[in-house]
């Protein structure tokens, strides 16, 4: 008896105490953008998991498509990102009855920014990173956001996800501008790798998406299964 | 009596002295007439068949929707919006006939719900819960609020998982159908005689087309069908053997122009046969 009393927590003391760390580190997620010549890239992780601890599915996407050019990946809360890239489809949806075109990017990134702030204080855990290139002239746009819509616009690269700092890290030792398309591939891909190898919250593959004017490239990626 | 009754009611009634008990009943909506008539409905109604012709036919290989455009000018700016064919949605679209600006309102209304549903359950709205939705608001306006009702009826042609091709027509009451093929606007009971005669079960998407184009031009006042004149859209598949993708498509001036040479074609002939 002493024994099951030892192992149950007490009332009123959170029932997982990881969860107190971070609900951002709850699920897992790693998301890197990149702009190269007349295309830009986005890749993301597939690791799906629960409570830190668990996986529970790898083959998890976490960038959606808006249009042809126009890709939005989320990292954060999982039901979160889901639940985003829904209500970002049903924008862009709409936009496109009325306006009978598609958005571009940089509208497209406000719109983001603007359904993340309307939760200023009660926000979504989730943020996204905005890749496309402009419907009309081609020009490539890339954006990052925090998680309540700051938006953070470069012309080199984004990442988000639990492992900022490594992909930080290995994305400004690896880019170059002006990569044409199969270039940027690689060094997006290996970008993407070497930054989730040493976190156990991303990883289990990846993918990634080129998205060039006439043309998209898309892979999955294998790498370290763990 | 009746005097006091309306002053009583602090109505203006209408400048000119009406005979007829209909117009005491006309101003609210809301009001049965004594013969059970709602006559603001019926004079929706009536605004509508002023309006330019739509007609729709259903094949199992698609909706097509052809509609007369009224607005003819030199001076019209065409751009993307057309007057009488709107896409609520990638797999469902309408023709409109009646009052534009009421349609507006309600083909926004009616986006909106589709979106929200694809929210919701992840799948596109199945056709006849939307044409339900889009109802069930134009009956309000004949019951509360003491509003006119929208001057408008719709042809709805679109696909869903369930059902398959549908067809819908919805009138300003808030009533709808599901038709095979129908007509609403001007000359809509002679389209439908039209229709009733010449449809064919089984018929091929180029067919229905074919046959939309056939009936506008004996429904429409000119003698030669142009194809500025004329708006034709179709929800179809992307690729007819795959099947896996409807898309709702506004047919583009090359092949309207085919469509209607060749209704022009038909008609010259048999005006010349009947001359013999």
């Amino acid at each position: 008896v002493e024994a099951k009393r030892e192992s149950r927590p007490a009332r009123g003391a959170p029932q997982n105490p990881l969860l107190a760390m971070s609900i951002m580190s709850y699920n897992g997620a790693a998301i890197i953008a990149m702009v190269g010549k007349n295309c830009v890239a986005i890749a993301s992780d597939l690791r799906f998991g629960i409570n830190q601890q668990q996986t529970t599915a790898v083959d998890m996407k976490k960038i959606h498509k808006i249009h042809d050019h126009l890709y939005v990946g989320l990292s954060g809360l999982a039901t979160d990102q889901m639940t985003l890239a829904q209500k970002f489809k049903f924008r862009h949806n709409l936009y496109k009855l009325r306006e009978g075109r598609n958005m571009k990017p940089e509208t497209f990134a406000h719109v983001v920014s603007n359904v993340l702030y309307e939760k200023r204080f009660g926000p979504y855990y989730a943020e996204p990173v905005v890749a496309g290139l402009d419907p009309v002239t081609g020009e490539p746009f890339i954006t990052g956001m925090d998680l309540i819509g700051a938006m953070a616009p470069t012309t080199n690269f984004v990442v988000c996800g639990n492992n900022e700092e490594s992909l930080f890290g290995v994305c400004e030792s690896m880019y170059k501008e002006n990569l044409e398309p199969e270039e940027l591939f690689e060094v997006i891909a290996q970008c993407l790798l070497a930054g989730v190898n040493r976190d156990c919250l991303s990883g289990w593959g990846g993918v990634v998406h080129v998205i060039s004017k006439d043309k998209l490239i898309t892979r999955t990626l294998k790498g370290r299964m763990d | 009596r009746s005097s006091t009754h309306i002053r009583a009611q602090g109505r203006v009634d209408a400048p000119q002295a009406s005979s007829t008990m209909a117009r005491r009943y006309d101003s609210h909506t809301t009001t049965f007439s004594p013969e059970g008539r709602l006559y603001q409905v019926e004079y929706a109604m009536e605004a509508i068949s002023h309006a330019g012709a739509a007609v729709g036919v259903r094949t199992d290989h698609g909706v097509v929707l052809a509609a007369e455009k009224k607005i003819l000018s030199k001076l019209l700016e065409t751009g993307t919006s057309s007057e009488k064919m709107h896409k609520l949605d990638d797999h469902l679209g309408v023709a409109v006939a009646g009052i534009n600006s009421d349609a507006n309102i309600l083909i926004n209304s009616a986006r909106l719900t589709a979106q929200r549903y694809l929210m919701t359950y992840q799948e596109p709205v199945p056709m006849e819960q939307l044409v339900q939705t889009l109802c069930d608001q134009k009956q309000g306006y004949t019951q509360y609020g003491g509003l006119r009702p929208f001057g408008v009826s719709f042809l709805f042609g679109g696909w869903d998982k369930n059902c398959g091709f549908q067809l819908y027509q919805s009138d300003p009451s808030g009533n709808y159908a599901g038709w095979m093929a129908t007509a609403i606007g001007a000359n809509a009971t002679a389209a439908q005689a039209i229709l009733k005669t010449e449809y064919k079960e089984g018929m091929t998407l180029l067919e229905a087309k074919q046959l939309a184009t056939k009936v506008l031009k004996q429904t429409m006042d000119s003698t030669k069908l142009e194809a500025e004149k004329v708006e034709m859209s179709e929800v179809g598949w992307v690729n007819a053997e795959t099947k896996e993708n409807v898309e709702y498509r506004v047919l583009q001036t090359k092949e309207l122009t085919a469509l209607c040479d060749e209704a022009n074609a038909e008609a010259e002939a048999k005006a010349a046969a009947g001359k013999k």
